[in-house]
């Protein structure tokens, strides 16, 4: 009911294409994302160049696939650890990307010093997608079973993809909003493989 | 927000044609509107969702772009 007035404020408002979803959340059989709506941007400062927004979703991602790799070493399930090496190579894709848009934004051919040459190396923890310490997320591993594992994987992945499209919207620097497109698009596709590759793993026999 | 706006006809898409709409839009094609409050939007909302209680819905018109396709839920 609260969808179908507000498509209806919203279409009197003079919005072209408007639509309500039918049965509201409990009808989504998607992935959902969870927290507050401003929920990691803390690592995104707003006020940030693009080319420091760049570099620190670069270190994110190098954190992510960091967990990812270390991760799969101590999970006994062959599965699970095979899932998690191709979210490391997927993390890797990301920093690719990551790469080339500072390339574009910085006017250069090359940066063999990126992200240093941006943000200096500093003595910080790593953070990984989400703002969780890698060396907590991979304390917190021990002990868990494949499956708690791979569930934790998969909620950091929805966050991380709805974290970035939310930062698409709130970046006013089109060079900023086009970076975290294009993350947001890549986490998408990667998202889908994920989510049936866990549906196989996690289904026995 | 009017009573009425309860009642005005508006086109309503089952959960699973959203779900295809979204697969295939890039971010920033579409506007994602979760009208509900806050404590529902933090124990679960879909990916990328705007969080705009409906009452607060008219006075925050201008955080949307109209010219793109937008779902409320």
């Amino acid at each position: 009911m609260r969808s179908r007035a507000a498509a209806s404020i919203l279409a009197r408002a003079g919005f072209r294409e408007v639509y309500s979803m039918e049965g509201g959340i409990r009808a989504w059989k998607g992935l959902a994302a969870s927290g507050a709506p401003e929920a990691g941007m803390a690592h995104f400062p707003p006020d940030s160049p693009p080319s420091k927004l760049t570099a620190l979703a670069w270190l994110l991602e190098k954190g992510t696939q960091k967990f990812y790799g270390e991760a799969a070493s101590g999970l006994q399930d062959s599965g699970a650890a095979r899932l998690f090496a191709e979210l490391a190579a997927a993390e890797e894709r990301h920093k690719g990307t990551l790469y080339r848009i500072h390339l574009e934004i910085a006017g250069a051919a090359d940066d063999p010093q990126f992200p240093e040459s941006v943000f200096p190396a500093s003595a910080a923890p790593e953070y990984m997608e989400g703002g969780v310490e890698v060396a907590k997320a991979l304390e917190w591993t021990r002990g868990k079973s494949p499956a708690e594992v791979l569930e934790f994987a998969l909620a950091l992945e929805v966050n991380a993809y709805d974290l970035h499209l939310k930062m698409e919207q709130r970046m006013a620097d089109p060079r900023a909003k086009k970076m975290f497109a294009r993350i947001a698009d890549e986490e998408k596709e990667h998202l889908h493989r994920l989510q049936e590759h866990f549906i196989r793993v996690m289904t026995p026999g | 927000m009017g009573v009425l706006d309860y009642f005005r006809p508006v086109s309503t898409l089952p959960a699973e044609k959203i779900r295809a709409f979204l697969n295939e839009k890039k971010a920033g094609e579409y506007n994602l509107v979760d009208v509900r409050q806050p404590q529902e939007y933090e124990s679960g909302h879909l990916p990328g969702a705007r969080l705009i209680p409906v009452g607060e819905l008219e006075s925050r018109l201008k955080e949307l772009d109209p010219h793109k396709p937008t779902i409320a839920y």
